[in-house]
């Protein structure tokens, strides 16, 4: 999977570069947001068919919805803080973390927005995120704490990382790590908006 | 603005929430879900990859950009931890423990 997206993401870049260099960026403005739309129709598929999530927040109590906010706020704050260094503005850095992980959205929707090079910014990052997050997980848990290995996974922490944490925690830590992905899913289309418009 | 991206966004994600949940999708589609995300997801990638192409400003600034990148990557993993930590610290430990 990792191999075909760095693939189409690179032959978009060649074909841009060589064969449409004269394209008109708001007719790809109209592509991408119907792309999205798709995507996000999809996504919402995947949640609503997931019918034991309620249940399983009922079981885990509802202080377990903690643990997404703290994710969220840490991410949003974080990527805030390394604005502050880069010099860059607070909403457009703080817009990159709120993605939380969720490279394609992130991107997508900044790109919607007309944000370009912000765009290709949060792509990296956010992937980058995933990388990071799969492998710093089981440090994580070994040396900081279970609960704190599901923060670096924020949104990707319903599908791919949730193998890596539930081999490095254990079955509690494993739900609680479902729920902070699924809500870390619903936050970040939310956030987004309201963080860039800051 | 901020309004009507947060409905359209939010709005479809319900829709398909809606759709799944009440098992609206059956047959071919259902089962090639995967699929279908997998090739819209790579379609909006290369599409993307293309309004970076022809941005000769970002394919000068790609190596700036992704050592950026990469120093938000850690400041939002690190703050993302810390943050955790302080709600299982603070407010999560003290009803009772989560953490066996």
């Amino acid at each position: 999977m990792s191999l075909s997206i760095l693939i189409a993401v690179l032959s978009g870049i060649g074909a841009g570069y060589f064969l449409l260099p004269t394209t008109n960026s708001s007719s790809i403005g109209i592509i991408i947001d119907i792309g999205l739309m798709i995507l996000l129709f999809f996504v919402g598929i995947d949640i609503g068919r997931q019918k034991d999530v309620l249940d399983k927040i009922k079981k885990v109590g509802v202080k377990a919805l903690l643990i997404p906010l703290a994710v969220t706020m840490g991410s949003i704050v974080g990527s805030m803080t390394a604005g502050l260094f880069l010099k860059m503005k607070i909403n457009e850095s703080g817009v990159i973390g709120a993605g939380l992980g969720w490279y394609s959205l992130s991107s997508t929707m900044l790109l919607a927005e007309g944000y370009v090079e912000l765009s290709a910014l949060a792509f990296l990052a956010n992937v980058f995120r995933e990388i990071a997050a799969l492998i710093i997980i089981p440090l994580v848990a070994k040396h900081i704490g279970k609960l704190e290995a599901i923060a670096p996974a924020g949104a990707t922490a319903m599908d791919t990382s949730l193998p890596v944490i539930s081999k490095a925690t254990d079955p509690q830590i494993t739900v609680i790590s479902f729920i902070t992905g699924v809500s870390c899913t619903i936050i970040v289309p939310i956030i987004l908006p309201i963080i860039l418009k800051l | 603005m901020v309004v009507t991206t947060l409905i359209k966004y939010l709005g479809i994600l319900l829709v398909g929430a809606i759709f799944g949940y009440k098992d609206m999708i059956k047959g071919k589609i259902a089962h090639n879900l995967d699929i279908i995300q997998t090739v819209c997801l790579l379609f909006l990638l290369f599409v993307m990859g293309i309004t970076i192409g022809i941005n000769e400003e970002i394919l000068s600034n790609i190596f700036t950009i992704g050592i950026k990148a990469w120093i938000i990557t850690i400041f939002t993993i690190g703050f993302s931890i810390l943050f955790v930590y302080l709600v299982k610290r603070f407010i999560v430990l003290e009803e009772d423990s989560v953490e066996p």
